[in-house]
């Protein structure tokens, strides 16, 4: 967190987050990015079959983040959890003071929202609030896709933690001590990163079935190598820069050396990948659940969307949603990426006059 | 001579070599010289003589893994640096022996502010507490002669001027008050008005705080404004040592003399052609068998095949020339 205040304090940094918000088209990109990004940490606010509010008997419930309420509770004659639409419907026709107020989409992701009816998908109806309508499941489409990016946020957000962790302190040390020990690494990884990656998540996935944690195991697991070698070649970089032997001359250490010398100066190589990052991780979770490697049922994915969308043509609604969802946050993921590159290339500013 | 225990760091055939793919390459053969408290030593030589590998030899900090000192010994404050295991190292680096680099803009870290990278030399070896650090540095700043100390520890090094940012490395490799400092070309980089500020600094920290230096430089100017004693070194090895008055007056090796007489003099008849030393000096892999400056030598005689020993002209003043009897009178 300090390294990040000091960052932020450096007047260089200054001038380059300066440029990124002039480079219009990555800042809004950023702006609508984190206003999505926002949106799906308080999914349950917005998208949720729970009630945000319910006015009974003069007394208030917020059940969006509490326990489960049954039908009794609200005096309906069911003791497993109430349906809140239903309430609604209940309290409107009983006209005693008693309200519920549902979210603008009172579906959850999991739900059967025609329960009872035939499996179909439904198209967009805005008067029952089915905004782009329902899969072939009767499940809202919307609330998949928020929840379903959640999960994507969460899955990119771990992979790029877990990715960079590995990789930059392994290709940092390989850049650092040089010498047979990268030559030894080196091959360590041109040797893993040659395992075919998706014979080993179908492998995997046919033996048990994967969770969240286990697919990021796998995806990090031969992910992890393409960061050394950027890592690797700017420490080898930064390591003949005379800092780093006045560093040493001073008494600091090896990891002290390493990692409050050069990594703050090549962090900007690092920021600089992360858009890119994120959009991979979010395409390979989303094709891997595409492929049906993913996640299991019934976690919302985009993938698993398009799968539904693809083999029912008849039904353009998904896969149309699934796909714009899909475009949409991958391009603005790129244009962020772009701006960040072009704000942070040394051909502008340089940390040497 | 001075007495022993006058030395503070003693090297004594000192063997560096590098490896590398056209073999074994020895870039410090054999060196040897001691340097005196509160004393300056002054390393002269052309470039790629070894100047700075012994440098680097004695802070233990050669390119690794290809560089590694074959032989000799380092001794400072009664042990021996060679053999000192890396973790005593660290502490001896900053604590008891610091060192200026030569260029000032890169040697300071640009991510972090100045007031951070000098309070870290006193949190490794000084003090636990970042506040106090903090302090200490702003004191030491004040001692190198920046101005308004307190503003400059939040400023980043690209906003500071060369000669400042020479003063914060100076500070920097002052900072635990080292028994030895080994000064890289400290003044190279730098504008001659700078230069000369930041020499007189020197010498004046030296006369406060009573360190010895070991001022490595091909700038003859300055090895005769600062030094007490000079080693003249040639392709590795040891040309000449002694005093630097005698070094100036007599020269005893005509590689000395060369670089003597390639002193421009104002002097004299102006705009005739400087006296230079002819050739070239021998790549580390093919140097000639004996003397290796014979091939450049006005002096040379068949017995320059065998290596010279470094013969005493007279009491601190050495040389390595078998013909140094018969060299003509300056």
């Amino acid at each position: 967190m300090s390294l990040l205040s000091r960052l932020i304090k450096d007047p260089l940094t200054r001038r380059k987050l300066q440029r990124f918000r002039q480079i219009r088209r990555g800042y809004v990109s950023f702006l609508i990015l984190c206003g999505l990004v926002a949106l799906a940490l308080v999914a349950e606010l917005l998208v949720n079959n729970r009630a945000l509010i319910v006015r009974y008997e003069g007394r208030w419930y917020f059940p969006t983040y509490g326990a489960i309420h049954t039908g009794n509770e609200f005096g309906l004659e069911y003791s497993w959890e109430v349906n809140y639409r239903e309430l609604r419907e209940h309290f409107a026709s009983g006209n005693n003071g008693n309200w519920v107020l549902l979210p603008p989409v009172p579906y959850s992701p999991t739900e059967n929202a025609y329960a009872g009816e035939t499996f179909r998908p439904r198209p967009p109806d805005w008067s029952r609030r089915h905004f782009l309508g329902t899969d072939q499941i009767n499940r809202d489409i919307l609330a998949r896709l928020l929840y379903g990016f959640r999960t994507a946020l969460l899955f990119a957000a771990c992979f790029i933690a877990l990715t960079y962790v590995i990789g930059i302190s392994l290709g940092c040390l390989m850049g650092y001590f040089g010498g047979w020990f990268d030559l030894f690494v080196q091959r360590l990884i041109e040797i893993w990163s040659n395992i075919p990656f998706l014979f080993v998540v179908i492998i995997v996935a046919s033996i048990i079935t994967p969770n969240l944690w286990i697919l990021l195991a796998i995806v990090v697991l031969f992910s992890w190598t393409s960061m050394t070698y950027y890592m690797r070649s700017v420490t080898y970089r930064e390591k003949a820069r005379d800092y780093v032997h006045a560093a040493q001359v001073l008494g600091a250490g090896t990891p002290r050396v390493i990692f409050r010398h050069i990594l703050p100066n090549i962090l900007s190589t690092i920021v600089t990948f992360i858009p890119f990052t994120v959009s991979s991780a979010i395409a390979a979770l989303t094709s891997l659940d595409f492929l049906g490697f993913g996640l299991p049922p019934p976690t919302p994915s985009w993938g698993e969307l398009l799968r539904q969308g693809t083999s029912n043509l008849n039904a353009p609604w998904i896969v149309a949603s699934a796909f714009s969802a899909l475009t949409i946050v991958l391009t603005l993921v790129t244009f962020v990426g772009e701006a960040i590159r072009e704000a942070f290339d040394p051909k502008k500013f340089t940390t040497y006059q | 001579m001075t007495a022993p225990d006058d030395t503070v760091l003693e090297v004594s055939d000192l063997i560096t070599t590098f490896d590398t793919d056209a073999g074994t390459l020895t870039a410090v053969d054999g060196v040897s010289f001691s340097v005196r408290r509160g004393r300056t030593l002054g390393v002269v030589g052309e470039s790629g003589c070894g100047k700075s590998v012994t440098a680097l030899s004695i802070m233990r900090l050669l390119p690794q893994p290809m560089g590694r000192i074959a032989g000799g010994a380092i001794h400072f404050g009664g042990r021996n640096l060679v053999t000192l295991p890396p973790s005593e190292m660290l502490e001896v680096r900053g604590g008891q022996i610091g060192m200026i680099f030569q260029e000032p803009m890169t040697a300071l870290n640009p991510v972090h502010t100045i007031g951070r990278q000098l309070s870290e030399v006193f949190l490794l070896h000084r003090t636990k507490d970042s506040g106090e650090a903090l302090q200490l540095a702003i004191d030491m700043l004040r001692k190198v002669g920046i101005p308004s100390p307190e503003v400059r520890i939040g400023e980043y090094p690209h906003q500071l001027s060369g000669g400042m940012r020479q003063r914060v490395v100076i500070a920097m490799a002052l900072a635990c008050k080292p028994a030895v400092v080994i000064a890289d070309e400290p003044t190279t980089a730098l504008d001659v008005t700078i230069q000369a500020q930041i020499l007189e600094l020197m010498q004046a920290l030296q006369d406060e705080m009573g360190m010895a230096i070991v001022l490595i430089t091909h700038d003859l100017g300055v090895i005769a404004e600062m030094c007490d004693d000079v080693v003249v070194m040639y392709a590795g090895r040891i040309a000449e040592t002694g005093p630097v008055e005698r070094i100036f007056a007599s020269p005893s090796h005509p590689y000395t003399r060369g670089l003597l007489d390639s002193i421009p003099r104002i002097e004299g008849q102006r705009k005739s052609r400087l006296s230079i030393i002819e050739g070239m000096v021998p790549t580390l892999s093919e140097l000639p068998r004996g003397c290796r400056f014979q091939n450049r030598c006005p002096y040379r005689i068949d017995r320059c095949a065998e290596q010279p020993p470094l013969e005493t002209v007279e009491a601190g003043h050495r040389t390595a020339c078998h013909r140094w009897r018969e060299l003509p009178p300056r």
